[in-house]
């Protein structure tokens, strides 16, 4: 075992160490992919970003000017941008625990499932939400969530009894309600996804390790926080900051939940963005390329962040 | 060893026995119940689809005929959602070996820098800053308003995880298979393609799952780039009509709905086995 180990680390050695001429053609392989990077996602962004620091307007026809900064300082000053962006985080703020600590419960309970074919069962009904397209779940629950034929008030008139027909809860169309609707959606879009993530990394934690502390007198509660929530901790740390960064740069729910109601708990720097660059005037895209590349900037502030919080100390 | 557990279950863990099983079973109801939802609305009768019954009292598979033959542009429709998600899963999981087998198995100069490259590019909300300039750019190589137009992003999407998880499943592969073959006189091509690529299915599967469920349902981009309704793709046609009227009643919208979530839980349910194996191998460890 250590001779085999050893034997391919020395090769990984000298085919690292020296590079050839030749080791250059092996780019190659990347030439597909990169086609694809730098034509619509490398050189776009940087489009948008020099775009940022113009008064680019897509639907005129003067060639756009230079205006430096002032795109920026117009969106630090534009009340709009706030409250965007505070609507971003309130979503991020609600969604991310849940759709952490649900799946969490959840697969430490399916991993201790021991018939075979019940196991696999959960699995597999755990996935089906995963295999279907975001925007196909977005519009299944908008009808879910409609106020005359929807379940979800269906159920909480008729069957739990909680509102009449004429009291029920609005839950679309810029209401206040329209938030936690989308956080309920998108709780349930990841459930079986990330109980999985999590599934594979319960399997790595040694089985022994369990027994071993039982046996030492451990319930099942300090079980859970003291050997399974450590382990688990790279996997729950990078799961964290990449949904976060989806939860704060969400759009096409917004759009099909709410529109373009400024009003609207939706309505974030996000969709504020859209609306700038393909439907206000004259789609004032310098504008929005300001806007987005602020909040991103904000979003990578606090990327950066977590993962220096979370980095592995070992 | 296993009776030891049973015996252990049964003498402390009767009622967390039942509490487990429950909240599992809780989850799974929450996750089924919205889709057994649509598609008990997609055979209910049109004046019942008004209603609240959860179980329809007549089941009318009308629906499905409908709007197959009645909504003229539909099959153009589910045509362009085909032919956009097959052209781009198939480029995208090519690409994805390539690059796969280059950042492990040839060398490669600058290939940590170029993989801390993907992994950061999962971090930043790409497909939201680039959306402003692909707009311009597909107008400028008029692609706007086309459905071919739609693989070019469409690529792009899932490109770095694709690549990623490929890597994944590459490392696992032996360093000597690919030395041997190199013995025996294969250059690094060959290797790729005779002696790996039987190898990969357990990622190609992955890869293209992850693709397929991108792009058979993406709304953004489409709903952006595309304007008519011939050019549009199931999402945007599914997300556009909510009038719940006419050819748009409830249970026609519905069948649409099923139509179009139904490929992928077959394809899913088909590939399972292959798609967890490949989970486990490459996705989870990024």
């Amino acid at each position: 075992m250590a001779t085999v180990a050893s034997r391919v680390a020395s090769a990984a050695r000298t085919w690292r160490s020296t590079y050839r001429l030749s080791d250059y053609a092996n780019f190659l392989f990347l030439v597909p992919a990169t086609v694809f990077f730098v034509g619509w996602q490398i050189y776009p962004i940087i489009r948008v970003f020099v775009l940022s620091f113009t008064d680019y307007k897509y639907l005129e026809r003067n060639p756009p000017n230079f205006v430096g900064l002032q795109n920026y300082i117009n969106a630090l000053n534009d009340p709009l941008f706030h409250v965007g962006m505070l609507r971003a985080f309130a979503f991020t703020v609600a969604f991310v625990p849940l759709t952490i600590l649900i799946p969490l419960v959840l697969a430490v309970l399916i991993d201790r499932v021991t018939t075979p074919w019940l196991s696999s069962f959960y699995r597999i009904v755990l996935l089906i939400p995963a295999v279907i397209p975001g925007p196909l779940v977005f519009v299944l629950w908008k009808w879910l969530f409609d106020f005359q034929i929807g379940p979800v008030n269906t159920i909480l008139v008729e069957w739990l009894g909680l509102f009449t027909r004429q009291t029920a809860p609005q839950w679309l169309g810029g209401t206040p309600l329209s938030l936690p609707a989308v956080v309920i959606m998108e709780v349930w879009w990841g459930l079986g996804y990330h109980t999985m993530f999590f599934l594979a990394g319960l399997a790595a934690i040694p089985k022994d390790l369990s027994e071993q502390a039982r046996i030492d007198g451990a319930n099942e509660w300090q079980l859970f926080w003291r050997v399974t929530v450590p382990r688990l901790l790279p996997i729950l740390s990078i799961l964290v900051v990449l949904r976060f960064g989806t939860a704060m740069s969400v759009i096409d729910e917004y759009l099909i939940f709410g529109g373009f109601q400024r009003t609207s708990p939706t309505y974030t720097w996000t969709v504020y963005m859209y609306d700038l660059a393909f439907r206000i005037g004259d789609w004032l895209q310098g504008y929005a390329a300001a806007i987005g590349w602020l909040g991103a900037a904000v979003m990578m502030v606090f990327v950066v962040g977590m993962l220096y919080v979370f980095r592995s100390r070992d | 060893m296993a009776v030891t557990i049973r015996h252990y279950h049964r003498r402390r863990l009767p009622t967390g026995l039942i509490a487990k099983h429950a909240v599992i079973n809780l989850g799974v109801v929450i996750i089924l119940l919205p889709l057994i939802w649509v598609l008990l609305m997609s055979v209910k009768s049109l004046p019942e689809s008004y209603s609240t019954n959860f179980w329809p009292r007549q089941f009318d598979f009308s629906h499905y005929g409908f709007v197959l033959t009645r909504i003229q542009t539909l099959p153009q429709n589910m045509f362009n959602s085909i032919f956009v998600t097959l052209a781009t899963v198939a480029i995208t999981t090519f690409c994805a070996i390539l690059g796969g087998y280059a950042l492990v198995h040839v060398k490669l100069p600058g290939r940590m820098l170029l993989i801390w490259l993907l992994i950061a590019s999962l971090f930043f909300p790409t497909r939201l800053l680039s959306l402003i300039s692909i707009y311009e750019i597909q107008r400028q190589l008029g692609l706007l308003n086309t459905v071919v137009g739609l693989i070019f992003p469409y690529v792009t999407l899932n490109l770095a995880v694709s690549i990623l998880i490929m890597r994944g499943i590459f490392e696992q592969l032996p360093h000597e298979l690919v030395e041997a073959s190199r013995i025996d006189g294969c250059g690094p091509w060959r290797t790729l393609f005779l002696v790996l690529l039987p190898l990969l299915l357990n990622g190609i599967v992955v890869v293209s799952m992850v693709n397929f469920v991108g792009v058979w349902g993406e709304y953004l981009l489409a709903v952006t780039l595309t304007n008519d309704q011939a050019t549009r793709t199931l999402p945007v046609v599914l997300a556009s009509a909510h009038s719940g009227m006419g050819q748009w009643a409830y249970p026609r919208i519905a069948a649409v709905y099923v139509i179009a979530v139904t490929p992928g839980i077959i394809i899913f349910a088909l590939f399972q086995r292959l798609y967890f194996k490949g989970l486990t191998e490459g996705a989870i460890k990024l």
